[in-house]
């Protein structure tokens, strides 16, 4: 018997991942309907003579970015609500290794399947169109594909953040579908024209959206480039992360 | 409140070893405030190996807040807890270091108990065949793969129990470890106890129940409202002698009697001194020409000795 790891500890929330059955269910219930939806939009664009696009493709990913995020919310207040914390914490007092630990396998877990997930739902769109197809060789477009695998693993980020900071189920979902979907909705009414682009392409969502964009998307304010979208959102899941970690290390279990 | 009458039992001052004696726990001068409770106040103690002691208090005592804090779960707010001379934090593998039972339901109900003892376990290299071993040595052979959220609170109990020994630990800590057991299971928790601290293991085992403690415990730390009030071997708390008192002039001799440092309870018709043996009692009361009718020594029964502990000190 060695004594504790880093990697031990790794290997442990790798463990308690898979063997929840929640976590096959919502994650492969999610790529099923990813696709359909990405099929769905290349249908209904194809009937009305347009060309699917990857806009098109890639627009359910808000659906996986927000199961992430909740997913990402209860990998940490479960601890919490079931009482495992305080034998997670006894195994592991320091803490940190823990969120650490279950960042990473968070990660390893859902990069297969929403790889996967947005290659698929790109074909599937695609199968619709009546001339040429998009190709992931087509330019921007891998580059899309990956944006649109990165950002709903960001989202479980900040889910697993938020979960992290708030500890109870359902105030930590309220709050990341308010501060992440809801008030973004609300911000343009709220800020004077010519500010409100300018605050709102740094929103996490529209960060992540500016990801797996391909050109401008017509929205009501022009998105980031998709690398300074990417480190816009990498930002938001860092300094969320090291606040969550600052205050686990610190507060009573 | 604060202000300690001089005839309490009082606890005697711990005796510190030297920090190299492995797997002693110490608690020096621990106090945890949560608003305007102090659940915690200034508790100093040392729990050796190679017995079991009893942490005994009533329901709110402030048993499982300084257990959290041996553990490192809770941050005292004064005082520090060392496990073998250092925190629990400071251990490079706190799972061979002290076992610990906190909270039977400490485990995610959507999970099998073995994946939940396989995970744990992992995080220091431990084998899964070790908790293979476990669960059916704690009775949960037949159940392992199943999901603990329909484990009843005594299997949760004992998977709580598997869950404390899994590193085979010098200390083990169990909080309140026969709530919800069968008498089978109670019987089963004595016999492993005592097993425990017979390996040279240091045992310490939370209740509220007297009765419980004094067919386990060898030692007892008695709180009340976060303050030790007894730190002492079963035996001697047994031994505690107190003597009735009886005369012609009851207030002099309670005068008397308190001047020299004992305790005096009014008791039927007489009085009721702790504190002072029989042949003390008699000394005094001669040299001042008081008249005794009755001097009659008492032995306590645990439970009278308990109660009396906890009591006196509300009082006070």
């Amino acid at each position: 018997m060695t004594g504790l790891t880093a990697r031990g500890v790794v290997r442990a929330e790798w463990t308690k991942l898979l063997s929840l059955r929640s976590t096959w269910a919502v994650l492969g219930a999610t790529a099923v309907l990813t696709v359909a939806f990405g099929a769905l939009v290349g249908w209904n664009q194809a009937r009305a003579g347009d060309a699917p696009t990857v806009a098109g493709a890639f627009l359910p990913i808000d659906l996986f970015s927000l199961v992430l995020g909740v997913f990402g919310v209860l990998l940490m207040t479960g601890e919490f609500s079931s009482g495992l914390v305080r034998a997670t914490f006894a195994a592991v007092p320091r803490r940190l290794p823990v969120l650490w630990a279950k960042a990473v396998t968070l990660a390893a877990a859902t990069v297969p399947v929403l790889a996967v997930t947005c290659i698929v739902a790109l074909l599937a769109n695609q199968a619709f169109a009546a001339g040429d197809r998009i190709t992931l060789a087509d330019p921007g477009v891998l580059r899309a594909t990956a944006g649109a695998a990165a950002a709903p693993l960001a989202m479980g980020l900040v889910g697993l953040a938020i979960g992290t900071l708030v500890r109870h189920t359902a105030l930590a979902i309220a709050l990341f579908v308010a501060t992440l979907l809801v008030l973004p909705a609300i911000l343009p009414a709220a800020l004077p024209d010519d500010t409100a682009g300018d605050v709102l392409r740094f929103v996490p969502v529209a960060a992540s959206q500016a990801m797996y964009a391909v050109g401008p998307d017509g929205g009501p304010f022009d998105l980031l480039a998709p690398g300074q979208a990417a480190l816009v959102l990498a930002g938001w899941v860092a300094v969320l992360l090291a606040a969550a970690g600052f205050v686990l290390r610190r507060r009573d279990a | 409140m604060r202000g300690r009458d001089a005839c309490d039992p009082r606890p005697s001052p711990p005796s510190h070893p030297a920090p190299s004696v492995r797997a002693v726990i110490e608690v020096m001068k621990l106090t945890k405030v949560y608003g305007r409770t102090r659940a915690v106040d200034d508790l100093s103690f040392t729990v050796r190996p190679g017995q079991v002691t009893g942490f005994l208090g009533p329901n709110g005592a402030g048993k499982s807040t300084t257990m959290r804090m041996i553990l490192g779960l809770d941050r005292p707010t004064a005082g520090r807890a060392t496990v073998a001379g250092r925190p629990y934090r400071d251990h490079r593998a706190p799972l061979h270091a002290v076992g610990a039972l906190l909270d039977a339901r400490a485990a995610h109900p959507g999970r099998t108990a073995r994946d939940h003892l396989v995970a744990l376990g992992q995080t220091h290299g431990i084998a899964p065949s070790r908790a293979d071993g476990l669960l059916a040595e704690v009775g949960l052979g037949d159940v392992a793969r199943r999901r603990v959220g329909g484990f009843s609170l005594g299997m949760a109990q004992r998977l709580g129990i598997a869950a404390a020994l899994l590193g085979d630990p010098a200390v083990v800590v169990l909080d309140e470890p026969v709530n919800g057991l069968d008498p089978d299971g109670v019987l089963w928790i004595r016999t492993l106890l005592k097993r425990l601290a017979a390996d040279g293991r240091t045992v310490l085992v939370s209740s509220h129940l007297m009765s419980e403690m004094a067919v386990t415990a060898d030692h007892l730390l008695v709180v009340d409202h976060g303050r030790l009030l007894a730190d002492t071997s079963l035996d001697a708390l047994l031994d505690r002698e107190r003597v009735f008192v009886r005369g012609p002039r009851p207030d002099a001799l309670r005068a008397l009697l308190t001047g020299c440092g004992a305790t005096v309870d009014d008791d039927r018709g007489g009085l009721l001194v702790t504190g002072l043996g029989v042949d003390a009692i008699g000394v005094a009361a001669a040299g001042q020409g008081l008249v005794l009718h009755e001097l009659t020594p008492h032995r306590a029964s645990l439970e009278q000795a308990y109660m009396e502990l906890t009591t006196t000190k509300e009082r006070a």
